[in-house]
């Protein structure tokens, strides 16, 4: 299609051309330098450090732990007044025990 | 189209671009600036897809307008694009009045229009794509533009010419 169909359009081809002369003297800004984001590229790193401070935090400790106070025996024992009174021991490993329930059974 | 290509196509095509996003705002150069980087984003984000419907050119230049039009009303500096008032200027207004103040004299869509094909030199069909209405209000804002420029530049030379 024809844009301008007529001589008479001539008059608007010099007013734009002039228009256009002046604009050519403006100065365009430079085309902007288009760069990759690299938001999803910093994704698995970002994993990767969370994992490592994880594994870090919740790495395991060599050391040996002390077993003193492993086992804390509370007895209920009878006095020579026949008044009760607590003992309380600690020990590494538990080499009795017996139920606090246990009178119970034997007492019947 | 590869994002490469689109690039080339954008650079080659940036000093029309930049002109066009001038005019779509009122030839203010910081908000033209503003535009045409938002809608380098628009297209980079894939916010505005290129689906080679049309040509590149008209395809950017709507973009462009669109973004511009968004622009305007967020500033709230909006009118009404289907008022379509004629050109009442006074003796005084056309005082020493450039290119682009006689142009910006006239209703949106004939200034539009009227700068899509002289200035751009694109087809009325082309403009009409642009502006997103049908070819048939663009001969009309065509017709009515070519009257009002002519008047207003009549109107300048006399006023040249008394002086």
């Amino acid at each position: 299609m024809k844009t301008i169909d007529n001589s008479e359009d001539q008059d608007f081809q010099d007013f734009f051309s002039e228009m256009k002369a002046k604009d050519s003297a403006i100065a365009v800004p430079q085309f902007p330098r288009i760069r990759k984001s690299k938001s999803w590229g910093l994704i698995p790193i970002g994993i990767a450090a969370s994992l490592a401070l994880l594994a870090w935090f919740y790495r395991g400790d060599g050391s040996i732990q002390p077993l003193d106070h492993d086992v804390i025996i509370i007895t209920l024992e009878e006095g020579q007044n026949n008044e009760l009174q607590f003992k309380i021991e600690s020990t590494t490993e538990l080499e009795s025990w017996e139920s606090p329930t246990s009178s119970l059974l034997t007492d019947f | 189209m590869k994002k490469r290509q689109l690039e080339n196509l954008l650079k080659e095509l940036h000093q029309e671009a930049y002109h066009w996003s001038r005019q779509c705002c009122s030839f203010d150069e910081d908000l033209a600036k503003d535009v045409l980087q938002q809608v380098y984003l628009k297209i980079l984000e894939g916010k505005a897809i290129y689906k080679e419907k049309s040509q590149i050119k008209t395809w950017l230049f709507s973009v462009i307008r669109f973004t511009a039009l968004e622009w305007k009303k967020k500033a709230k500096n909006t009118y009404s694009l289907e008022a379509e008032f004629d050109v009442a200027e006074t003796e005084q207004e056309i005082n020493a009045a450039s290119h682009e103040e006689l142009i910006e004299k006239l209703p949106e869509r004939q200034k539009e229009v009227l700068l899509l094909v002289f200035y751009h030199n694109l087809t009325l069909e082309k403009a009409a794509e642009i502006m997103e209405i049908r070819i048939g209000s663009v001969r009309t804002h065509y017709d009515r533009g070519k009257r009002n420029l002519k008047e207003l530049i009549l109107k300048k030379t006399l006023h040249e010419n008394n002086r």
